[in-house]
């Protein structure tokens, strides 16, 4: 593990000052929000030696409010205030419910929600909710704002579209609709701390008959980034529901995904347990509709 | 001591940092990446709080900041610049245990008590979060601490007991 010692740290208390700093900085400073990655990153080695923006005293990025028709969440929110927001609870469930299984509660107290997207692990856990409510990902600079709707934001392993003198500030989210249902499910080692293994985020949009007009699926952990299932979602649009549709339609994800072995598990095994996943979270939203009396 | 020297002393680039601890207001300069773990235990003295694994998994090293626990093992000191942090020095009031003490020390919530100081500093979080939790919600709000002794029974029983106590 490596000292950590003999670098600067810019405490900048407004956003403004914060933008400043990274247009002269530009890449000589690495952005610490929570930590929770990042100082983990840096005892590791794995990040190289940079000065760092500690952003986390910006309390102006710390909100969560009713947009036009978006929920925005300031890019500093922690997992804890997005687990507790009766706004998310009630228009962006599958965001709660995945904030809720980020780490332990002490980590949720910490980890923001900016940090999470930014650090661009395959498996962060508020992607795939993120991808099917069609969030947008607010970057600012000196030079100005972008608006970057999250499947362009990310283009490979830890790849993405910002710039060194940008900041994310805010994710917009799309409430859901009376007749929407979703949900959140994940897949990890332990109930604590534990990364997810595979983890997914379900959308569907009812029709008049029982049966989805659209219908929304990414997972995590099982590709180089979060993906669309896509041909899982062709495969159920439309259709009746019944274990035989529903069996074929989440057997489809294997199309969808590349998993790799690791250290949490294996390729094959990832395969298996996002065909058990979706099969398992489909019968959920389905069995929560007929149990509400439709 | 020696470590404290050095962390004082070898920083190139020094920074200053301030915050209230157990109540008592503390400063000192010292080098920009040094974890608050490290601050509290070896420029203050407050070996209370363990430092484990170092990987935020454990939770040995859970304080409270600003009203919520962390792990003090994965948050750099300058980001509690200004904060007020409670470690479990803080708990205890006029040589009287705080009924979450107690009720470890009443139940057997520990052998060797290395995990000890986070269990508590999370529970005094949950508690106050939650004044009546099920057995359910106190195993889920300890998910971020590891006990290698105990098997974790006494330890969820030692927080019902303190939630009853501190009832009283
Ligand atoms: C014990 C433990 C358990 C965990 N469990 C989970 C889990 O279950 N699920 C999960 O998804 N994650 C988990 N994590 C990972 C981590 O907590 C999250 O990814 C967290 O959301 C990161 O947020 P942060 O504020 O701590 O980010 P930091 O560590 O501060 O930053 C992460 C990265 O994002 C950049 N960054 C941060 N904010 C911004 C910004 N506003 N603009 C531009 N760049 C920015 C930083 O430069 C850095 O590269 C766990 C971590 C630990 C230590
Ligand atoms: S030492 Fe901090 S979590 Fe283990
Ligand atoms: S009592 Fe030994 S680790 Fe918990």
């Amino acid at each position: 593990m490596n000292r950590l010692h003999d670098i600067e740290v810019y405490s900048p208390k407004t956003l403004e000052e914060a933008l400043e700093i990274l247009r002269r900085e530009g890449d000589r400073v690495k952005v610490i929000a929570g930590g929770t990655d990042l100082i983990i990153q840096m005892k590791d080695g794995i990040m190289p030696r940079k000065n760092l923006l500690n952003i986390y005293s910006i309390d102006e990025l710390r909100y969560i409010r009713m947009g036009n028709d978006s929920i925005r969440i300031g890019a500093l929110t922690s997992f804890t205030d997005i687990a507790s927001s009766a706004l998310i609870r009630n228009y962006a469930r599958i965001l709660a419910d995945a904030a809720n299984t980020i780490g332990s509660i002490q980590i949720m107290n910490k980890a923001s929600i900016g940090g999470n997207l930014v650090n661009a692990s395959p498996a962060a856990d508020s992607i795939p909710p993120l991808y099917v409510l069609d969030a947008v990902l607010v970057l600012r600079s000196v030079e100005g704002v972008r608006e970057v709707p999250i499947q362009s934001f990310y283009r490979g392993y830890k790849k993405l579209d910002i710039r060194s003198d940008e900041l994310l500030t805010e994710v917009r989210v799309r409430r859901m609709a009376e007749d929407e249902d979703g949900i959140f499910l994940k897949h990890g080692l332990r109930l604590g701390d534990a990364i997810s293994v595979v983890n997914a985020a379900l959308l569907v949009k009812w029709d008049g008959d029982d049966r989805f007009k659209d219908v929304k699926i990414a997972l995590g952990a099982v590709a180089p980034t979060v993906v669309r299932a896509r041909s899982c979602e062709e495969a159920l649009t439309g259709k009746e529901l019944n274990d035989s549709t529903i069996w074929d339609a989440a057997s489809k994800v294997v199309n969808d995904i590349s998993p790799i072995d690791d250290v949490r598990g294996t390729a094959e095994y990832r395969r298996e347990m996002s065909v058990n996943l979706l099969y398992i979270g489909l019968w959920e939203i389905i069995n929560k509709r007929n149990q509400a009396g439709w | 001591m020696a470590r404290k020297k050095q962390l004082l002393e070898t920083a190139e680039t020094y920074v200053s940092v301030s915050m209230k601890v157990n109540g008592v207001p503390c400063s000192a300069k010292i080098e920009p990446r040094t974890l608050l773990v490290h601050f509290l235990r070896d420029v203050l003295g407050l070996t209370g709080t363990h430092w484990g694994c170092d990987t935020g998994n454990c939770g040995a090293c859970t304080v409270i900041m600003n009203g919520k626990s962390v792990k003090s093992c994965n948050i750099f000191a300058v980001q509690a610049d200004g904060a007020e942090i409670i470690t479990i020095e803080g708990l205890a009031k006029d040589g009287q245990l705080h009924p979450i003490q107690e009720a470890f020390w009443e139940n057997h919530g520990l052998q060797c008590g290395f995990c000890t100081p986070g269990f508590i500093m999370q529970a005094y979080w949950l508690l106050q979060q939650n004044p009546n939790p099920t057995e359910e919600e106190v195993r889920r709000g300890i998910s971020g601490n590891i006990c290698r002794c105990t098997g974790y029974q006494n330890i969820v029983k030692a927080i019902l007991t303190a939630a009853e106590k501190m009832k009283r």
